[in-house]
């Protein structure tokens, strides 16, 4: 029965095969016997029974030409690959050599303070590879040996302690994903469009596991005085760096990392150790961490005043801005792609929030005006990346993809027009709206699929 | 507390929000559910319920949503009226959780929330039971001598009034470290950031490229450029002996007077600029750290700003494209010569620069 409708739709579609497949869509409708071929036919009846129609099962094959050719043997079936040990520190295949970090040189004029994207339209699931970990120093990297390595907890403390590694693999551990922003990510796109790449637009972030001894864990051995209210973690890195952080933060849920995804922390990301401040401005992540101070007041310092601070049109300054707020972006269909043609897509994306987990995740094909609820396909954690996915019908005409975070505090993710109209242009930082996808129709000549990052 | 510009700021923001409050919010808002919050008046009477429920959590935007409700998911013009100092709920905090005023008296926990922040403690580090593991080794604080090199807002951790130099000898200093990098009068070269550029930073021209922040009309304190060029320049060898603590004390008195913050006022109000041969050291650094022009006009995170409903179909023209409905009205990135639109694919190709874009960040 099936081999017969298989046999009668590919000749019944034979001549609609060069045809667009919008084309062959409406043709379609008659040939199944005046059901439409659309999603809606597709998907679950009204009463919720799913059946399987074979006719319905097979019609996307329609119009593709059966091969015939005899497939070739491969090459490496007639060979032996390498022996173990060839890469005792195992590498990814040479032909995933453009799956890169990158970075844009005008951005800074030093490869010493800059930043690298890592490329989020290869990845999938919610964990970074090492490797792929985005970037950003401001005084180069160090290489640190860890027998030499100390952390001295001091200042407004009953008892100042000096740890050595060994000392703080002691400690009870945790392990935990969350994501790591960088709130200048996105920050090219405050005036406008600039470039086409989830790698630059959502670039300046990673997902990772870490593992470390709570910080709590730490300052209560340490004993904080009553007039200690901040924490400023400061790093042996060339820049010194130094945040503060409110005690009450620190105690909750922020943690000193050893190890990422399940080994050292690379050198990068601050090996041997640096604060995890989940959900939080990864400025604050001190990497190369080597002294907490406990004090009265914040300190006031260069990355909380000069920098890391959001300058409104009126000539106001956000400062203290912490968390990153809900944000998303759809990573499959993106401007690194190009569509295969009208058909169905499974499209995909990253949704996260600083303020804990993502509630939902809508996608919207035409520009915000309606909105459908995608599903997470992976865990749902908080301040860790989520994988949304929804599915899509494209009929080949011209859409504009979004995807719009709700997180579990009730807040939704905002329209560029929105926060540009409050936040004005030279803010720099928290960058945190939705951003838009135009895919060109299919029968625009060359462009025709082209995805291309647009700016409302 | 507030400066009239922030206040501005805030109305500026009502205005928007209220676009969209013709629209019922989702059911998802998290806050004013069920008996949780009695609200009561301006907000939950319930508060400290709320927060014990929520672990102590007083600064989660989550509970602070629960206590505040609808005010609080009806953005920044929702808080407006929390935003005073005799009002408990305003974001201004009590002293006695931040530390106190310190010349800037903002981004602070609200006052209100004093005593559930000792609650809240107790979630945390008052621990009765606790046992210390005995892991580390005690230091003494004299032995961070050299490791602490931390200054704050008011000066404490700055050198001793008899360590400085010059204006003039520290211009000097300057010349030969910084300037190659920085322009010799600060206004920048080679792409590294100027120290010394006296732009508005109010926005004019949204497309116009962003203003210049830098000490004399950005930063709030005198004290960080102490603590963070001691800390961190020059940009090779950071915290150089060879410059050492007069050095940097020279230079910030430099780097001061090339912004023309005043070390006091004539008896006419007038500004007093700085002098060549005047010593500087860590008294005039805090005599100038309260004349810094822009420090009034820094405000804590008043995020969200924006509170849209979860709307699902034929949302409103404000949430729509352009904020008008109009989906075709988008700018896009510039295109290569040939009109071609600029990918990353090829650059993952080639290798090539973007050659779009501009360093306007
Ligand atoms: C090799 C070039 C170079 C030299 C020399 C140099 N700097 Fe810098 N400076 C930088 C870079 C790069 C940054 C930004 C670092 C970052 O991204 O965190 C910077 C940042 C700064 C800032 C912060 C600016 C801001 O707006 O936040 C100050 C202040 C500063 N330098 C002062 C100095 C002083 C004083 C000296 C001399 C002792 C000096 N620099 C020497 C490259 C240099």
């Amino acid at each position: 029965m099936t081999d017969k409708i298989v046999e009668k739709v590919a000749i019944q579609t034979e001549e609609s095969r060069n045809q667009s497949r919008r084309a062959f869509l409406k043709g379609s409708a008659a040939v199944a016997g005046g059901v439409l071929f659309t999603k809606s036919a597709l998907a679950d009846s009204v009463d919720g029974v799913n059946k399987f129609d074979p006719v319905k099962a097979v019609a996307p094959y329609k119009g593709e030409k059966e091969i015939t050719t005899v497939l070739p043997d491969q090459i490496e079936r007639k060979s032996l690959g390498f022996g173990v040990r060839k890469y005792p520190y195992g590498m990814p295949s040479p032909y995933e050599k453009e799956v890169q970090r990158r970075t844009l040189e005008w951005l800074t004029p030093d490869s010493m303070a800059s930043i690298t994207m890592t490329p989020i339209q290869s990845l999938n699931g919610i964990i970074t590879p090492n490797g792929l970990h985005f970037e950003r120093y401001h005084g180069g990297v160090p290489t640190i040996d860890p027998a030499k390595h100390r952390l001295v907890i001091h200042g407004l403390v009953e008892r100042p302690l000096i740890f050595t590694m060994d000392d703080l693999k002691r400690f009870p551990s945790i392990s935990r994903i969350h994501f790591i922003e960088c709130p200048a990510n996105g920050a090219m796109e405050w005036k406008g469009v600039q470039l086409n790449s989830v790698q630059w637009t959502h670039g300046m972030m990673s997902c990772v596991e870490y593992t470390g001894v709570r910080l709590s864990d730490l300052l209560k051995e340490a004993g904080i005085k009553p007039e200690g209210k901040w924490i400023i973690p400061e790093g042996s890195d060339a820049s010194g760096m130094s945040r503060s952080v409110p005690v009450d933060m620190a105690m909750d849920d922020c943690y000193v990392a050893y190890a990422q995804n399940g080994e050292a922390l690379r050198r990068e990301q601050g090996y041997p150790i640096r604060l995890v401040v989940p959900g939080c401005e990864a400025n604050m992540w001190v990497k190369y961490l080597r002294r907490i101070y406990v004090h009265d007041v914040p300190l006031q310092h260069r990355e909380e005043t000069s920098k890391y601070t959001e300058l409104m049109p009126d000539g106001t300054a956000q400062r203290f801005s912490w968390y990153m707020e809900a944000n998303s972006v759809i990573t499959y269909p993106s401007p690194d792609f190009k569509m295969q043609g009208p058909g169905k897509y499974y499209v995909r994306g990253l949704a996260w929030s600083g303020r804990g987990k993502v509630a939902h995740v809508d996608v919207s094909f035409d520009g915000g005006k309606n909105w459908k609820e995608a599903h997470f396909t992976s865990p749902v954690l908080d301040k860790a990346w989520t994988r949304f996915e929804i599915e899509w019908d494209w009929d080949g005409s011209e859409a504009f993809l979004m995807s719009r975070t709700t997180d579990e505090t009730g807040y939704v993710q905002p329209t560029m027009p929105q926060m540009r109209a409050i936040e004005g242009t030279n803010n720099v930082y928290h960058r945190t709206a939705m951003v838009t996808w135009r895919v060109h129709p299919w029968d625009n000549g060359a462009n025709g699929g082209l995805i291309q990052n647009v700016q409302y | 507390m507030f400066s009239t510009k922030k206040t501005l700021l805030a109305a500026g923001i009502a205005t928007f929000a209220f676009a969209g409050s013709a629209f019922a919010m989702s059911g998802n808002s998290g806050s004013n559910s069920g008996d949780a919050a009695k609200m009561d008046g301006k907000y939950a009477s319930n508060y400290k319920e709320i927060i014990e429920a929520n672990g102590g959590k007083y600064l989660d935007s989550k509970v602070i949503a629960q206590i505040l409700g609808k005010d609080a998911m009806n953005g920044r013009e929702g808080l407006i009226g929390k935003l005073d100092p005799n009002n408990p709920y305003s974001f201004e905090v009590d002293d006695a959780i931040d530390g106190g005023d310190h010349g800037n008296g903002q981004c602070k926990v609200p006052a209100a929330f004093l005593d559930v922040h000792n609650a809240a403690k107790k979630h945390y580090y008052d621990d009765s039971t606790f046992v210390a593991n005995g892991f580390g080794t005690p230091i003494a604080e004299s032995a961070m001598k050299i490791w602490n090199i931390s200054v704050d807002g008011d000066g404490n951790g700055l050198p001793d009034p008899k360590v400085g130099m010059t204006v003039e000898k520290g211009g000097e200093v300057y010349v030969k470290f910084c300037g190659m990098c920085h322009g010799e009068f600060g206004e920048g070269a080679k792409g590294y950031l100027p120290l010394a550029v006296d732009q508005s930073l109010v926005a004019t021209d949204p497309s116009a490229p962003a203003p210049m922040k830098t000490v004399g009309n950005y930063w709030p304190y005198a004290t960080t450029l102490f603590d963070y060029i001691r800390r961190a320049m020059p940009f090779w060898t950071p915290n150089a002996p060879f410059i050492g603590d007069a050095g940097y004390m020279g230079m910030v008195g430099y780097i001061m007077q090339s912004n023309y913050i005043p070390k006091g006022f004539d008896k006419d109000g007038n500004p007093v600029q700085l002098d060549d041969d005047d010593f500087y050291n860590s008294v005039m650094l805090m005599k100038q750290n309260k004349f810094m022009k822009n420090q009034g006009n820094f405000f804590c995170d008043h995020r969200p700003v924006v509170h849209n409903p979860r709307c699902m179909k034929d949302c409103p023209d404000y949430m729509v494209g352009d904020g008008k409905g109009n989906i075709h009205h988008f700018t896009e990135a510039r295109k290569l010569p040939d009109g071609s639109f600029q990918y990353n694919v090829p650059q993952r190709l080639h290798e090539a620069p973007p050659g779009v874009g501009h360093a306007g960040m």
